[in-house]
């Protein structure tokens, strides 16, 4: 029956108690920190002054710094688009064995941890990497062809590497909910295949085309571990600038507290231009139905292998770096060619001390663990609990307040994390926890945006009925709510855990001797030559990430391979596409954004697509955009 | 016992309770009838204690109940979408309210599903069983715990006619056979009357009258409850003339006899009688007939008397057309709004 909202009776203190944990952990683990890192960039003798800002800003190295993250992010996102919209075409039009299995590839590049991928790039692009000596022994060159490692399009490479899967994966899913009677009905007005392609299909592809470059953009903006190991001290971002200056050689803690603030400016501002370019548009309601697939190779059409040409070099810069690194994991080179081996898996099951990683391997493997675990734990608290104060608190205010740390970078995290655990009451907490703590940060955002969708679409009489039955309200949570939204639940564990296995950012800021993860021992391997050790435990890392992955999807999908709204549920919940579900986690939601929105939405209205109303107080991403149409 | 006193309950600008005052007596069960949004819901769920009523109290056995929460009232509800849990089967649906309890909860659910006639369904899942079978689970879930009374909000209202009206006899008996006291909400007039002891007639947040359902049939005290429940002819007139229980009331020019209800000499009132009661054929007055529905055992007629609306039930076939003949055999005066 519609009417109004229901609501178990408002028992304020109650709700008041349930914000006060998550308000809690939130004022010391990230409010707090981040108060030490204002100070700290714009206080000078205790005097609030922008000094160290304008002096940061006059420094030609940290201009540089600003310059490169630009240029290398807008030419990563162009790349990206360029390599990914024709495989977004590919997987939309064409039928062909291992479609499906290419579909679920293009999900890997986003929980694959960036530091393996640099390494793959290091050993399939390097100087002396697989495709130089291949090309060398192919063509008896004296020098190696291919030098791209330690320059702007190192980073740029890598970048598209990353994110060509998720450009296609946004025009695939766009592709599909595309009409192709809007098509047909263009043919049948007289366009030609092109011409129908160039005035019907291109332009309801546009937004989600530009939703996919502005997010690019964000994500390589943001990046860390990729220009870091790829581009070292001279092609730094900004990102790396705060970590060079927090964690190098001349340490100087108010100067990246300085560049700190503009990097959290710059993303303030790009996730507002990501909204702006993308955040509407992605998601939007399709036509009636999908467009038919054909078959990739056929008698009649042999001009379709000509596509040969895009998916060969399309497919070295995907596997090469992935099967440089799992390759060169099992053997052992040698002057006379490269034998097989386990040595570098015995290596990294040692728990010697290695002086490279200030730690040894084996607990390298064991802290990755362990902070994945307890990151994971907390962030399915915390990310219940604030999914759970949010849909009983419907305050934009409190919203924003509980949602920050999803506006805020990954690199300010860890040095407003490591600012703290120098003071009391943190500094009592071993290193493992600052990292632990800035994961949680980083994930939970997600687990709130994967969960509500599900908890809003929650039939509200079942946990009713349980508390007329005589269940307190946290035995009816218990008992009713957690189980129906178990696979959600599931999901958002299985992605928090990949994810956190794979951060290397705040670990950065983070590790120190004894303290070290996978990723940054990898980094530090990488960084003494040690190919192999390096390998061997970006393998096992891959692996982990893949299978945490796996779990995910899995999870995640049961959503999408029902028909109708599984059993307890009003109805479907929107957005089980998990590339959705992840990109929605970098569209916050604030007054001035859907005023954007609207403006967008005014002028998209002449593709004559339906635009849904962002009158809803509750988050805008694009997923919640289906839901909005359902009452 | 079960009361509610004052009852108001506003969601922004919507006034969907307003100072409503209802008891149920121990093994009663009260139906509680309105148009869809009328609030009839509303004081369901403040009884249950899931919403919070703005003003007014609940009072449960006499102790002021208002701001206990749900799990503390010993209420039983049956949703109108049952809200049986998907991810128990039948046996642990039955069992949840009693594992905040003591004794033999396996006999206990047995017992219960003995009773609503789905013994043995223990093990299977709530969604291998037809609409009627979920609503005895819910049923029998709701009233495992023993609760004080039983609040029902529409449970029948998502099967199909006919599984309805067999189901609500049922209903009744059992109801009646454990002495279950029930506030039971429903928009279905017929519904109401079959099945219970009294029916509180609710319009707008508003009780309109509370009421046997002989007597809230035969004399309504208001316009709307006169035709919500059921068809009914009001024709505008005035009381020219009171003699104890009875008065004449002048419609066009027309005195008719009829029964007084509350009203006084020199009133402007409506005339009400059921279409059943008119007597066609013969009598004094004459109406042109407009059109004439076939309805199986007899024949609806509708009817223009005086430039009024007549609506009558007769046996005899009757074509469209001409004219009719016909005397009120049964009338009240019912006041205006």
């Amino acid at each position: 029956m519609a009417g109004p909202p229901r609501q178990l009776t408002g028992r304020g203190a109650a709700g008041a108690a349930l914000a006060l944990l998550p308000l809690l952990f939130l004022g010391v683990a990230f409010f707090w920190p981040l108060w030490d890192v204002l100070r700290l960039g714009l206080q000078v003798d205790g005097r609030w002054t922008g000094e160290r800002l304008l002096a940061a800003l006059s420094d030609p190295y940290v201009r540089r710094l600003i310059l490169f993250t630009v240029e290398q992010a807008a030419l990563s996102a162009l790349l990206s688009l360029g390599l990914g919209f024709p495989l977004g075409w590919f997987l939309t039009r064409y039928r062909f064995p291992g479609r499906g299995l290419l579909r679920a590839f293009t999900i890997v590049p986003f929980v694959l941890p960036s530091i393996t991928v640099a390494l793959g790039f290091v050993l399939f692009f390097g100087r002396s990497g697989h495709l130089n000596r291949l090309l060398m022994g192919l063509f008896g060159l004296g020098e190696p062809p291919i030098r791209v490692l330690y320059t702007l399009w190192a980073v740029v490479l890598a970048h598209a590497f990353y994110n060509a899967p998720v450009v296609a994966r946004f025009v695939n899913s766009a592709w599909e909910r595309a009409d192709p009677t809007l098509v047909e009905a263009a043919r049948a007005l007289g366009a030609g295949r092109f011409r129908a392609f160039a005035t019907v299909t291109l332009p309801l592809l546009l937004p989600t085309v530009l939703s996919a470059l502005a997010l690019v953009f964000v994500l390589c903006t943001l990046s860390f571990s990729i220009p870091l190991a790829l581009g070292g001290a001279r092609y730094a971002t900004v990102e790396v600038g705060v970590y060079l200056y927090a964690r190098g050689v001349v340490a100087s803690f108010p100067r990246a507290a300085a560049l700190a603030l503009l990097t959290l400016g710059l993303s303030l501002a790009l996730t507002y231009l990501h909204l702006w370019g993308g955040g509407t548009f992605s998601a939007r309601q399709g036509g009636v139905r999908t467009a038919p697939t054909v078959p990739l190779l056929s008698r009649e059409r042999p001009g379709r292998a000509l596509w040969l040409l895009y998916l060969i070099p399309a497919a070295i810069v995907f596997l090469g770096p992935i099967g440089a690194v799992v390759a060169d994991s099992f053997l052992h080179p040698a002057p006379g060619g490269a034998a097989p081996t386990l040595h570098w898996y015995r290596m990294i099951a040692s728990p010697a001390w290695n002086p490279f990683i200030e730690s040894s391997p084996l607990a390298a493997v064991r802290t990755s663990l362990l902070v994945g675990g307890g990151a994971t734990g907390l962030a399915l608290v915390l990310g219940l609990s604030v999914s759970a104060v949010l849909r009983r608190v419907r305050s934009r205010i409190l919203e924003t307040i509980l949602m920050a740390p999803l506006a805020v970078s990954s690199v300010v995290v860890g040095l407003a994390l490591l600012l703290a655990f120098r003071r009391s009451p943190l500094s009592a907490l071993g290193g493992e926890w600052a990292i632990v703590l800035a994961h949680t940060l980083i994930v939970y955002p997600f687990v709130v945006r994967a969960i509500r969708p599900l908890w809003d679409a929650l039939d509200p009489a079942l946990p009713e009925a349980a508390r007329t039955l005589g269940a307190s309200p946290f035995a009816a949570f218990r008992t009713v709510t957690l189980p129906l939204l178990g696979s959600g639940v599931l999901a958002a564990g299985a992605f928090a855990f990949a994810l956190s296995l794979g951060e290397m950012t705040a670990v950065a800021m983070l590790s120190g001797p004894g303290v070290m993860t996978m990723p940054m021992a990898i980094y530090h391997f990488l960084g003494s030559r040690d190919f192999g050790a390096a390998s061997a435990m970006a393998t096992v890392l891959m692996a982990t990430t893949a299978l945490a992955a796996w779990a995910w999807d899995r999870a995640g999908s049961r959503w999408l391979s029902r028909t109708g709204a599984p059993a307890g549920f009003r109805r479907l919940p929107d957005s089980a596409e998990p590339v959705e579900r992840v990109a929605s986690g970098f569209m916050p939601n604030h007054t001035a954004v859907r005023r954007l929105r609207k403006v967008v939405a005014d002028r998209l209205r002449r593709y004559g697509e339906p635009i849904h109303s962002t009158t809803d107080p509750v988050p805008a991403s694009a997923a919640d955009k289906h839901r909005r149409t359902h009452g | 016992m079960v009361e509610v006193r004052g009852l108001t309950k506003r969601f922004g600008p919507v006034v969907a309770v307003e100072d409503l005052s209802l008891a149920v007596a121990e093994g009663e069960i009260l139906a509680l009838l309105g148009p869809s949004g009328c609030g009839k819901t509303t004081v369901l769920r403040i009884v249950a204690g899931l919403e919070r009523p703005d003003a007014g109290r609940v009072l449960l056995a006499g102790r002021d109940a208002t701001e206990w929460p749900p799990e503390k009232r010993e209420v039983g509800l049956v949703f109108q979408s049952y809200a049986l849990f998907p991810h128990l089967t039948v046996g642990a649906n039955v069992a949840y309210g009693l594992r905040f309890r003591r004794g033999d909860r396996k006999r206990r659910v047995r017992e219960l599903l003995d009773l609503v006639g789905l013994a043995g369904y223990e093990r299977r899942k709530p969604h291998q069983l037809s609409a009627g079978q979920q609503q005895r689970v819910a049923l029998a879930r709701a009233l495992a715990p023993e609760p004080r009374i039983l609040l029902l909000d529409e449970p029948l209202s998502a099967l199909d006619a006919a599984l309805r009206k067999e189901l609500r006899g049922e209903l009744r008996a059992l109801l009646k056979r454990i002495g279950m006291t029930a506030l039971y909400v429903t928009h279905d007039q017929e519904e109401a009357l079959a099945l219970a002891d009294r029916v509180a007639v609710m319009r707008d947040g508003r009780l309109e009258q509370v009421a046997p359902p002989a007597e809230l049939y035969q004399r309504p005290r208001t316009p709307f409850a006169a035709s919500f429940l059921g068809r009914a002819n009001l024709w505008p007139g005035r009381v020219v003339s009171v003699d104890g229980d009875r008065a004449i009331v002048e419609v066009a020019g027309e005195r008719i006899p009829a029964e007084r209800g509350e009203a006084l000499e020199g009133d402007e009132v409506l005339l009400f009688f059921r279409p059943e009661w008119v007597e066609v054929g013969e009598g004094p007055l004459a109406a042109e007939i407009e059109s004439a529905d076939y309805l199986g055992d007899r024949w609806e007629l509708r009817a223009r008397f005086r430039g009024r609306s007549l609506v009558v039930l007769t046996q005899e076939e009757r074509r469209p057309a001409g004219s009719l003949r016909f005397s009120i055999r049964l009338a009240r005066a019912v006041q205006h709004d």
